[in-house]
């Protein structure tokens, strides 16, 4: 049996749980983030617990401390991924490079079938079109 | 002399674009770095838009390996919000297409294994072997991939009686060429010396990178969730846990040589005991309740994560999907150090990748 656990907590809690969980032993299951229905965003950590998953989650927030000094690669690939797609910031996080699509690929677009557009440069782009309309 | 070595995203020996750049000295491969997102299809923010039956046609497409494992965790994360009880026998077919899809999936990768090392014989040999149990997801579902066997509250096919018996006795013919593989593939010289060693990753790295599936298990780690965190009817059945400490190619080769059999263990008990009963709910269209949730399923490569979130509508706010490649090719690096160009290909290759899951 599978059981889910969401627990409030603030932004300057998320380093001292993930130092607790990782001196448990824990595993990081997954970092989150949506939009809910009322606009508010939501991230969460979700960690392992025995057969349980508590879900860690803030509300409103957008910046955090990170965690890859903690959880490494299992950290950092999910703050990237929420960085590039969300607007999360992660302080500490190294974003000097791409996680999705290198910068480089940038020079071959709309060459031939090459079409590579950032989401960063999409979300640019429909603002544009919609502040001309 | 210090070179960059570009490998993709469209290269002929990737089945799927991934774009990765090795830092060599010399031939000695010094750093690596991966770059994803080519394969992104908008999976999630099309799940949005879509009803919990729409919504499993889709996760479907996420991948052709694992198809089932996607439509498995998202029926789940729906039932648990919505407190839904699955027949027994919807969710011991569900448990059979499951394990009928690791074996194919192990045996995939077994026999790519093979290919990249130079072993093509046995390549071959082990594809001849999956055949059958491809015949068996096909003669179960319609299909070879994308076998659409789950509906939210159960299964969508039944397993007629002489179909268990065809699939059992099927399962004890493969059981003997199986075991003269495993054998060749443990004691062969040439697996050996491009397996034995190479793409080290140990067991403090797979636990703090957070390796799942097969591949933390090949590095000494004892993770399952089918044990860890029981789902369906996973805890009705008697089987092991493949582990292997030696951390190299070598090993994950040997897991998921065992695998196979564990996975053969479980269809014999499945397709014994299959309960009568009911095998769904009907084919209602369900409201998602309000709430969040996340569901886990063991795939072949790993655990599936599906978090859920419903708003009591037939829709879904949000569904995010996370698959063991996105926890295991951050490991892929570490992998390669130290370790040659020749034996790259094979080192990625031994966390059986899936690109477009990782991307969806």
């Amino acid at each position: 049996m599978q059981v889910f656990k969401a627990i409030e907590i603030t932004g300057d809690q998320v380093v001292p749980l993930a130092e607790r969980m990782r001196k448990e032993g824990r595993m990081l299951v997954m970092i989150h983030g949506y939009i809910q229905p009322d606009g508010r965003s939501h991230i969460s950590w979700d960690y392992e617990v025995g057969d349980t998953v508590e879900s860690y989650y803030v509300l409103d927030e957008k910046k955090f401390q990170t965690i890859t000094d903690i959880y490494s690669t299992a950290a950092e690939w999910p703050e990237r991924e929420l960085n590039e797609l969300m607007g999360y910031e992660f302080e500490g996080l190294d974003t000097s490079r791409r996680l999705f699509l290198p910068e480089d690929m940038l020079e071959t677009q709309g060459k031939g079938q090459i079409l590579v557009t950032p989401l960063s440069e999409l979300v640019e782009q429909r603002k544009e079109l919609e502040e001309k309309k | 002399m210090s070179y960059v070595v570009p490998i993709g995203p469209y290269h002929p020996a990737l089945e799927e674009p991934v774009h990765a750049k090795l830092y060599t000295e010399g031939e000695v491969i010094k750093d690596a770095e991966v770059f994803v997102g080519y394969n992104h299809r908008g999976i999630e923010k099309l799940a949005t838009e879509r009803n919990a039956i729409q919504t499993i046609v889709l996760v479907e497409r996420v991948c052709g390996i694992c198809s089932h494992s996607h439509a498995f965790t998202y029926a789940m994360a729906v039932e648990a919000l919505n407190g839904t009880e699955v027949p027994k026998r919807g969710q011991y077919i569900r448990v059979i297409t499951a394990e009928l899809e690791r074996l194919h999936s192990h045996l995939l990768w077994l026999g790519i294994a093979c290919h990249l090392i130079g072993h093509d014989s046995l390549f071959m040999r082990i594809w001849d072997v999956r055949e059958p149990i491809m015949d068996m997801l096909e003669k179960l579902s319609g299909n070879r991939v994308n076998y659409a066997m789950v509906i939210p509250g159960g299964a969508r096919k039944d397993i007629p009686d002489d179909m268990r018996r065809e699939f059992l006795a099927g399962l004890k013919g493969i059981l003997p060429i199986l075991d003269r593989i495993v054998e060749i593939a443990t004691t062969d010289k040439t697996i050996a010396l491009r397996t034995k060693g190479v793409g080290i990753l140990t067991t403090e790295d797979a636990i703090r990178q957070g390796a799942v599936g097969p591949h933390a298990r090949a590095s000494g780690v004892p993770i399952d969730v089918r044990k860890d965190a029981p789902y369906s009817c996973y805890d009705e059945f008697d089987f092991d846990i493949a582990v292997c400490d030696s951390c190299d190619v070598y090993a994950r080769v040997v897991v998921r040589a065992l695998e196979c059999y564990e996975s053969a263990k479980i269809l014999v008990q499945a397709l014994e005991n299959l309960p009568e009963g009911p095998i769904n709910l009907g084919n209602k269209i369900p409201k998602i309740a309000e709430g969040e949730v996340v569901a886990r399923h063991e795939a072949p490569r790993g655990q599936v994560v599906y978090k859920v979130v419903g708003n009591g509508t037939q829709y879904n706010q949000r569904v995010s999907i996370h698959v063991p490649t996105f926890k295991n090719a951050p490991t892929v690096p570490t992998m390669l150090r130290g370790n040659t160009v020749a034996d790259g290909g094979l080192i990625v290759a031994s966390i059986d990748p899936c690109f477009s899951c990782l991307d969806d």
